[in-house]
């Protein structure tokens, strides 16, 4: 059984109706071993080489060992919760169920709690005029807001963010790999209108970090706070479904099932507390950004100069001039580790794609991708790691990209588009 | 009983002060090993302060007890171009706990190269011989597998007082003409690579190009700042090693030497050698080539003959 519905986006609606429904197609161990759980686990071996293989011969070989296996570690999680932020949002919007939404909040608190608890070691002081190392705290300004509009669009239209694109890619979505190549697309036009929208709005916007206003203290008491009337607000308005029977067989609840949301979004949280210390802020376009930059550069479609753009924080897109990079690494273990959750979960169902569905991913991945360049990451870099390190910039990102993806689902739907 | 007690004490001390004897003899010249470095990370009498040219880097781990410098906005004036003004280095030196009586130890990445301008800064303002550079660097520690770590730590602030700005320790732009005009007999040795400084290229492999001539200061000799260190593991070459390294292109200490290269950093790390190990009279010029090199009307000297990045 797939979860995943026609434009690509999962729907929670009819994947927990099936699983009533018919509680033994999801609900069940495989019976011995299948075609898919094999697969898992052969993949699964070959990743373990791959990461001691990195651990040994990699330069440098601890964080590109690490990236490998957070990235995997990252896949694995979302695939398996459905971290996807449209398919939240869309709950939401069509069906008032706050459950997805009540996840990211709970990444959210994981992630300000645990980067507060890094920043009191690497930057005691935080009212001085330094920012803690490498933390995505971004400029706020009017392209900022562009950047969230285009991205919420490109959601929507693309039936999901960047990083649920990749995840998808290892269940065999037929949308998936359009949306990123329209996204390489997206980048190369971010790339083009970087320098005026730079010298227009973002240059003179400041750069707002709770902590140096508000104290470590202030920063996090405030940021839980806003989150807990959040998830009050959530579960007022919304409406609960009825608690399905959870499995008896914990193989099935780990390796069948979908895991709750609040689940995944305690990992995701985790993870980037990980990422943060040991590597650096969690994000999922660095790669593909950087590789764009290369081949826009290659072919003569770039501004000789990119005015500021690699002094930001964010989801940095400087040309590396290695083969081996540490968000490589993370996006190549991302993808890997969700084909092997959905083939274990007999989720991979690769589909031949319609003309709609590679329509609607370039042209969704363009605005993606545009708006990562704008907003110096996507809804993992500069919403999920902003937020988390106390940036205004995390804030604004998310609100716009919520207006834009509200506002394109609303009017597509008019329009009669199946979205 | 009481005797025996005192005769106990006082071997313990005997002792401490043998160790401590001991110590301060190890650390007497202008570097300390890493082995002395871990040695006493709990002496309170030294303070280890990391400058690293990668910012996050001290963060993600450093040596136990030392401090961070950030160099581009700790040591300089953010304004103008210049180093620190006395008031700016007096208030981060005594929040840091440095004064003349602790052992200050510095290092950094690449070689040491930015804790070396770090030592040069500090010597301006009046800390010299109990500033050190630790052998090596980060790089030598990291190799040995010692133990780094990310706790924050507060020192008890110094009350230390800025000296005047040792003037014979910074070259002006007006020293240099005076070289090339032969009114001084001072040495201009340029620590760039050998195609920055025949003028091939105007700035190494990843940095801006920021002079607007390639070539060098007409008179001055080239020898690139890496070939005094032990790649192997940044160690610094023998005195004798590096005496001669100097020595061939006839920089030996009989005459004042002016150190130079882009902007003025790099050259801080052959500063250091050539003034605090080999102990000869050294001038850094922190204008360097970004400034000499676009000054208007100057003499350079460019045997490749490159004029705007190309021929």
């Amino acid at each position: 059984m797939s979860l995943s519905d026609e434009s690509g986006a999962l729907d929670y609606q009819r994947a927990r109706e099936t699983t009533m429904a018919a509680p033994a197609a999801v609900a069940e161990r495989a019976s011995g071993l299948s075609r898919g759980i094999l697969a898992a686990l052969g993949l699964t071996a070959l990743l373990a080489l791959a990461i001691i293989g990195i651990g040994r011969h990699g330069d440098p070989a601890p964080q590109l060992q690490l990236s490998l296996i957070l990235g995997a570690t990252f896949g694995f999680v979302i695939q398996r919760s459905r971290f996807c932020f449209l398919c939240i949002w869309r709950d939401w919007l069509d069906r008032r169920d706050p459950r997805g939404l009540l996840g990211i909040v709970t990444a959210l608190a994981v992630g300000i709690t645990g980067y507060t608890l890094i920043f009191g070691a690497w930057l005691p002081d935080p009212s001085g005029t330094r920012l803690p190392p490498t933390a995505h705290i971004g400029p706020v300004s009017l392209a900022l807001v562009l950047a969230g509009l285009a991205f919420g669009a490109g959601m929507a239209l693309s039936g999901s963010c960047l990083s649920a694109h990749l995840y998808r890619l290892g269940e065999g979505s037929p949308t998936a790999p359009f949306a990123l190549l329209g996204a390489v697309g997206g980048f190369i036009l971010g790339f083009q209108s970087w320098n005026g929208l730079y010298l227009w709005t973002i240059a003179g916007a400041p750069v707002p970090w709770l902590p140096r206003h508000l104290g470590y203290g202030g920063a996090l008491a405030t940021s839980l706070a806003v989150l807990a009337a959040l998830a009050w607000l959530l579960l007022r308005k919304g409406s609960l479904p009825a608690r399905p029977e959870p499995p008896r067989d914990p193989l099935v609840a780990v390796f069948r099932q979908r895991w709750p949301a609040w689940l995944g979004g305690l990992l995701v949280g985790l993870i980037g507390v990980a990422a943060y210390l040991r590597v650096s802020p969690l994000g999922v376009t660095a790669e593909i950004g950087s590789r764009s930059r290369q081949l826009a550069g290659a072919f003569e479609l770039l501004p000789s100069r990119l005015e500021g753009l690699d002094s930001f924080r964010g989801c940095a897109t400087v040309i590396r001039d290695t083969v081996l990079t540490p968000n490589g690494l993370f996006i190549a273990g991302l993808v890997a580790a969700a084909l092997i959750a959905a083939l274990a979960a007999g989720e991979f169902k690769p589909r031949r794609p319609t003309g709609g569905q590679a329509l609607r991913g370039l042209s969704g991945g363009l605005l993606l991708g545009w708006g990562t360049v704008l907003g110096l990451g996507c809804t993992v870099g500069t919403l999920l790691s902003g937020i988390s390190a106390g940036a205004l910039s995390g804030w604004v990102f998310a609100a716009a990209l919520g207006i834009g993806a509200t506002a394109t689902l609303k009017l597509g739907r008019w329009a009669g588009w199946p979205l | 009983m009481f005797a025996l007690s005192l005769l106990r004490r006082s071997a313990i001390t005997l002792a401490a002060a043998l160790l401590l004897g001991g110590a301060a003899l190890a650390n007497s010249g202008p570097l300390v090993t890493t082995d002395w470095l871990e040695k006493n990370l709990s002496d309170p009498k030294v303070r280890i302060v990391e400058v690293s040219v990668e910012p996050g880097l001290y963060e993600r781990g450093h040596i136990p007890g030392a401090q961070n410098v950030v160099w581009h906005t700790d040591l300089v004036d953010t304004v103008e171009r210049d180093i620190a003004k006395p008031e700016k280095f007096q208030a981060l030196a005594r929040k840091l706990g440095l004064d003349k009586d602790v052992t200050i130890v510095l290092y950094g990445d690449s070689n040491n190269w930015f804790a070396a301008w770090g030592a040069w800064v500090f010597d301006i303002y009046g800390l010299r011989d109990n500033v050190k550079l630790l052998d090596g660097g980060r790089k030598k520690w990291e190799l040995e597998k010692r133990p780094v770590s990310t706790n924050p730590l507060t020192a008890k602030a110094s009350a230390f007082t800025v000296a005047e700005p040792n003037r014979k320790l910074r070259a002006r732009l007006a020293d240099v003409v005076a070289t090339v005009e032969k009114k001084s007999e001072a040495r201009v040795l340029d620590i760039r690579s050998a195609d920055e400084f025949s003028g091939k290229i105007i700035a190494p492999a990843g940095f801006q190009e920021l002079a607007l001539r390639a070539g060098h200061i007409p008179g001055s000799v080239n020898v690139p700042w890496a070939q005094a260190v032990n790649q192997a593991d940044g160690t610094l070459k023998s005195p004798e090693e590096l005496k001669k390294l100097y020595a061939n292109v006839g920089i030996d200490g009989s005459k004042p030497v002016i150190t130079t290269c882009r902007i003025g950093e790099r050259s801080s790390h052959t500063w250091f050698i050539l003034s605090r190990v080999l102990g000869y009279q050294v001038a850094n010029y922190d204008g360097s080539w970004t400034e000499y090199g676009n000054t208007v009307g100057l003499p350079i000297s460019n045997p490749a003959g490159t004029v705007w990045g190309g021929k």
